[in-house]
Formats: structure tokens, C-alpha cells, sequence
């Protein structure tokens, strides 16, 4: 195989009038790699995988799939790429089971094996329960499966899933991963946008954080943790006597900062499992009582809100258009 | 291991049975499945049907019995001058309907899908286009049966039955064309229905439909003199009755006159439908 990337992107920029949605994005995502494209809502992901999936135009910058340009390629592009979209690509109207063959068909299968291939997928995906329901009347859960199925009647040469767990219950969440997970022993190209960066941390070999359409900060989860600044260690006194004890006796010795309200000291832990050693001795040293002591890495909400000065919003889950879950929901 | 594993030499390469079809045979197919695609839901969402069942037969029952008894044209029963009119305006409501659900299923995440899939995307818009031909053409039988039922007589002979048949063909082609094109240009169906009410609607009424464009006003009858709804109700009357209206070229020639507005319509349309279609809607 050539080392061609299978997703490149350079100064990818789309504008919809004034608003500039993705500005210069340079991407580079090679081959039986995961990438994600994480930041908030509006940050311009949806755009961007949206321009690689053929759907929008480029106003300037290039983007090549499996090296082939997607604005003078797009038939070839659209060959190897398949796009889950953060809103489910069915025909409400028509059952999951019809999706399912319909999707199969327009790929070239026959009538026979476009049925093989459905009843694999309805296995794979667990949607037989719900095979013959139409797909306006699934949850949102139950229809984000048969999405998924859809996208992966070929195995693609890159798969892209825009916000694929984006208003599911934590068990159809749970199902989803674990399907993105088995995609990608398969050797799949994974690109994939999300806002939760817990996401992001739990599949992705490298973390493009966008926000306002550019890109503020890449490198693997630990790298982006490690931008925000060293470890620490937390310590969490058993009482509001022990944190006073506990604060005076720490300030003497480490570089320290403090949280009252959460009875932890935090002590800077360059050294990491080195410095966990040293707290924990002097802390038992003094016989204070303490709840917990446990070296700790900045998550990436920490990188977020360094990196771009503000939260990264974590409401997208009201979107109205999902059902609650059923109960009856079952892990694949 | 998996159906995953059991579908790998499919990958990469989009298509494995279709990869020795020639084009013209995928697009056939891909249209063919597309369009079944369409059909299926019609049953499912049956209120779709209303504009092109029920529609018709109201305006039917309130021309033939209510507005009717004070309509007269002259030289010939007003049900056989009505119907050739009900099947003019229910051809020209097809361009609404089609517009109308055209501009919902282009909100719809499943066109994204077929975009984004190695298929042609004039297989969608043609699929889109005989999906809606076939309602039309529901619609169109509906309403000549409930003509026959209630009394209708037309004089056809065998060859302008062919003649009729071709016209009527064409003429619900190129409708649902340029309905397809206006729902992909309008933002929202509701936007289409504004439309519809504001410009085909008028000009269905115009068109020598129910009343003859001889005694209209001086403005609205040079509207309806180059309207090319008058076209196809002047052909349909022409054809079934043998009178021809007077007034301007098209209403002396009827049937040239549609078949031309028809092929205008269709060298105008489906080009722009395509185009439209491949540039961008929404983020």
C-alpha cells in the first residue's frame, strides 16, 4: 500500500454568506487511523465532514479522499467514503429491514444477495427486533443503529461518523462504541466528530479540537492533556478539620493550589508516580485523615477550556427530534 | 468472524455485482429502485395522496352542480366543456404536488445519503420525477372515471385517443419536471404552497378551465391566450369535443402548441433541476 494519507485536507475553508463555518482547516488522517474532530456545536465539524463526503463545496483550500480531489473526483471519492450523519440518513416511511436492502441494491447488489447482506447487517447491528418497524417509528437509538448498518454494506476505505452517540442513552452509547471499536480492528479509516471529549479521549488515536471552524490545538488525548499543564495530585481530606491540617501541612512543602468547598489540595506532580510517593508519606506521616489521594491527569475538558477560553457546551442532548429510549433496548 | 469480515473484498471498491453495468443500465436500475423507494411510502402516507384524489372531485361537484347552472357556453353541454378543464388544472396542480414534495423529501436525511452514494444523481431526480408521475397519473385516471361515471361523453376517435394519450403523457412529464425544479429552489414546502397559490393557481383558473377565455376582460384574457395551461385544456377539448377557441396562434393550435411547451419546459427544467440539485442546500 502507498503511504497516501486517506483523508487530507489543506486551508479547507467554507463561508455561508458572511459566517465563515470552517476556516483553513489542514487535516491529515492516514490510513486504519482514528481521528476525531472534537469541539462544540457550530464549531464547523458537521461542515467539514460534510465537504469530504461530497455534499458541499469548498470555497478554498483542497480536500482529497484516498488521494482523489472531492470537488473534481467526487464519483471516485464517493466510492470509498461513507458517511453517518448526525441526523439518520432512512426513509422514515420505509421499514428498517427495506432501508436496509434498498441501501444494499444501490450498491450494486443483486436482488438475493442484497438479502444476505441485510440479514448479516440485522444481526451485526441487533436490529432484528425492530426489522419490520418503520423507521419513523423507531427511538432515536434503534434508528442510529440501522444508520450505522446502512453506512457499512461495503466496508468502506474511510468511514466518517458525524456525532455518532449525539443524543443516545449511555447503553446505545455503549453499543456504538463498541461497534466503532470492532470497525477499526477491521483496519477501517476513521474520522469522527464529536462534542463529548470523553468520546474523543476513549476512541481516537489523534484529537483535532476546532472551535469557530479552525483548528486550536491537535495531537494524541495525552498530548492535548499534557498542553494544559503537568499532573497533579489530589488530595481529599476526610473532614473540614483534616483540609485545614491538611492545606498548612502541604503549603510548607509543595507548590499547591486548594478547593475548600471540595476539601482537596492539589500538588503539582511534575515528577508523577515519584511526587504520589512523597504526598502520601508526609500525609501519613502527619496521621492526617484523608479520603483519597490519586495522581490525576487534566481531562479534556481542562484542554478545552484552556485552549479555547471558554466551556465547550454539553447541551446537545435536548434535540427534540430524538425519542426517548425503550427499555426494551438491547446491547448488541 | 463477523458479516463485517464477510463482506471485505467489497472494500474500497463502492460496487461489486453493478461493477460490470454499464452506466445507462445502472441509471435505469438505480432509478427503478428509487422510484419503487417512492411508491412504497404511498400507501403508508396516504393524506399525500389528497391534492391529486379528492381534490379534483371537489372542484368537479361544485362546477358541474353548484357554479355550473350559471355558466353557459355555447354549442355544448357544460359537463362535457367542464371535464376537458378538471383534467387541464389537475395537470397543472401536479406542478404544486410535485413541488411540494419535492422540497420535503430534499429536507429528508436520506437524500444525503443517495448523494453521497456512488449512484448518478439524476437517478434521484429522475426517480423523484416518476414518483411523482405516477401519482399524477393516479390522480388523472380518478378523475376521468368519475367523469365517465357522472355522465361525461367525449367523441374520441381512435387516433385521437392516441393523440390524447401521447399529450397527456408528455404534458404530466414536463409538469412534474418543472414542479421537481421549484421545489428544489423554494426553501420550504410551505414556501412551494405560496407559489402554487400565487402563480399556478390563478393561471389554472385562466386558462379556458371553467369558463370561456372569449368573454374574459382585456388583461386576463391575454394571460390566458398565452397561458400554456389554455394550451393543454384547448388540446384536451379539441381532441374530445372538436372545438377549437379562437384569440391567438396557440389557441387555434392547441396541440402543437403543448407539445412545444412541453419540450420547452423539459430542455428548460431538467437541466437546472440537475444543476441545482449538484450544487449545495444546506450546511
Amino acid at each position: 500500500m502507498s503511504q497516501m494519507p486517506a483523508i487530507e485536507t489543506e486551508g479547507l475553508t467554507k463561508r455561508f454568506g458572511q459566517f465563515t463555518a470552517v476556516e483553513d482547516l489542514d487535516l491529515r488522517v492516514d490510513t486504519g487511523m482514528v481521528l476525531s474532530l472534537l469541539g462544540p456545536n457550530g464549531a464547523g465539524k458537521t461542515t467539514t465532514v460534510r465537504m469530504l463526503a461530497t455534499l458541499l463545496r469548498p470555497d478554498a483550500g483542497c480536500a482529497r479522499v484516498g488521494g482523489h480531489d472531492v470537488v473534481h473526483h467526487a464519483a471516485q471519492v464517493r466510492r470509498l467514503i461513507s458517511l453517518t450523519g448526525q441526523f439518520a440518513a432512512l426513509d422514515p416511511h420505509l421499514t428498517a429491514r427495506e432501508n436496509l436492502v434498498l441501501m444494499a441494491r444501490l450498491r450494486g447488489r443483486g436482488r438475493r444477495e442484497a438479502l444476505d447482506v441485510t440479514e448479516g447487517l440485522i444481526e451485526r447491528f441487533a436490529v432484528g427486533e425492530f426489522r419490520n418497524r418503520l423507521v419513523k417509528n423507531l427511538s432515536g437509538g434503534e434508528r442510529r443503529r440501522v444508520d450505522l448498518a446502512a453506512g457499512l454494506i461495503d466496508i468502506p476505505h474511510v468511514l466518517v461518523l458525524d456525532e455518532p452517540t449525539t443524543g443516545l442513552d449511555p447503553r446505545s452509547r455503549q453499543v456504538v462504541w463498541s461497534t466503532i471499536r470492532s470497525l477499526v480492528d477491521d483496519g477501517v479509516t476513521l474520522l469522527l466528530t464529536t462534542q463529548y471529549l470523553e468520546e474523543a479521549d476513549a476512541l481516537a488515536d489523534r484529537v483535532v479540537l476546532i472551535d469557530r471552524g479552525r483548528e486550536v490545538a491537535a495531537g494524541t488525548p495525552a498530548q492535548l492533556k499534557t498542553q494544559v499543564g503537568a499532573q497533579r495530585v489530589d488530595v481529599i481530606a476526610a473532614d473540614a478539620g483534616e483540609f485545614e491540617r491538611l492545606r498548612v501541612l502541604l503549603r510548607g512543602r509543595f507548590d499547591i493550589s486548594e478547593s475548600a468547598e471540595q476539601r482537596t489540595v492539589s500538588v503539582a506532580a511534575p515528577e508523577e508516580a515519584e511526587n504520589l510517593a512523597q504526598v502520601a508519606a508526609v500525609v501519613a506521616q502527619a496521621g492526617i485523615g484523608v479520603d483519597e489521594i490519586a495522581l490525576r491527569r487534566p481531562t479534556l475538558d481542562d484542554a478545552f477550556l484552556a485552549l479555547t477560553g471558554h466551556v465547550a457546551h454539553e447541551d446537545p442532548r435536548g434535540n427534540s427530534w430524538i425519542d426517548e429510549p425503550k427499555p426494551t433496548e438491547v446491547a448488541a | 468472524m463477523s458479516a463485517i469480515a464477510g463482506a471485505a473484498p467489497g472494500r474500497g471498491t463502492g460496487r461489486r455485482a453493478g461493477a460490470g453495468a454499464g452506466p445507462p443500465v445502472r441509471f435505469i436500475r438505480d432509478t427503478a429502485l428509487l422510484t419503487a423507494r417512492s411508491l412504497r411510502a404511498i400507501p403508508r402516507v396516504p393524506e399525500r395522496l389528497l391534492d391529486v384524489t379528492i381534490q379534483p372531485i371537489v372542484f368537479i361537484l361544485l362546477f358541474l352542480y353548484v357554479f355550473g347552472s350559471a355558466i353557459h357556453v355555447p354549442g355544448v353541454s357544460y359537463k362535457d366543456y367542464l371535464f376537458p378543464g378538471i383534467i387541464g388544472q389537475s395537470l397543472a396542480f401536479g406542478i404544486i404536488g410535485a413541488g411540494v414534495a419535492t422540497s420535503h423529501d430534499m429536507t429528508e436525511g436520506v437524500i444525503d445519503r443517495f448523494r453521497s452514494m456512488p449512484i448518478s444523481r439524476l437517478s434521484i431526480i429522475s426517480a423523484q420525477v416518476m414518483g411523482q408521475f405516477c401519482e399524477q397519473l393516479l390522480g388523472l385516471t380518478i378523475v376521468v372515471v368519475f367523469g365517465l361515471i357522472l355522465g361525461w361523453n367525449p367523441h374520441l376517435t381512435a387516433p385521437h385517443a392516441i393523440e390524447l394519450v401521447a399529450l397527456m403523457v408528455l404534458g404530466m412529464f414536463a409538469f412534474t419536471w418543472m414542479g421537481v425544479l421549484l421545489g428544489m429552489l423554494v426553501r420550504s414546502p410551505d414556501a412551494m404552497q405560496g407559489v402554487g397559490f400565487i402563480v399556478i393557481f390563478p393561471l389554472a383558473f385562466l386558462a379556458g378551465t371553467f369558463v370561456p377565455i372569449a368573454g374574459m376582460d382585456t388583461v386576463p384574457r391575454a394571460i390566458a391566450q398565452w397561458d400554456p395551461i389554455s394550451a393543454l385544456v384547448g388540446s384536451v377539448r379539441g381532441l374530445t369535443e372538436g372545438v377549437h377557441s379562437s384569440g391567438s396562434w396557440q389557441l387555434v393550435h392547441p396541440e402543437l402548441a403543448m407539445a412545444l411547451w412541453c419540450l420547452v419546459i423539459v430542455a428548460v427544467c431538467v437541466p437546472l433541476a440537475l444543476r441545482r440539485f449538484n450544487r449545495t442546500l444546506a450546511g
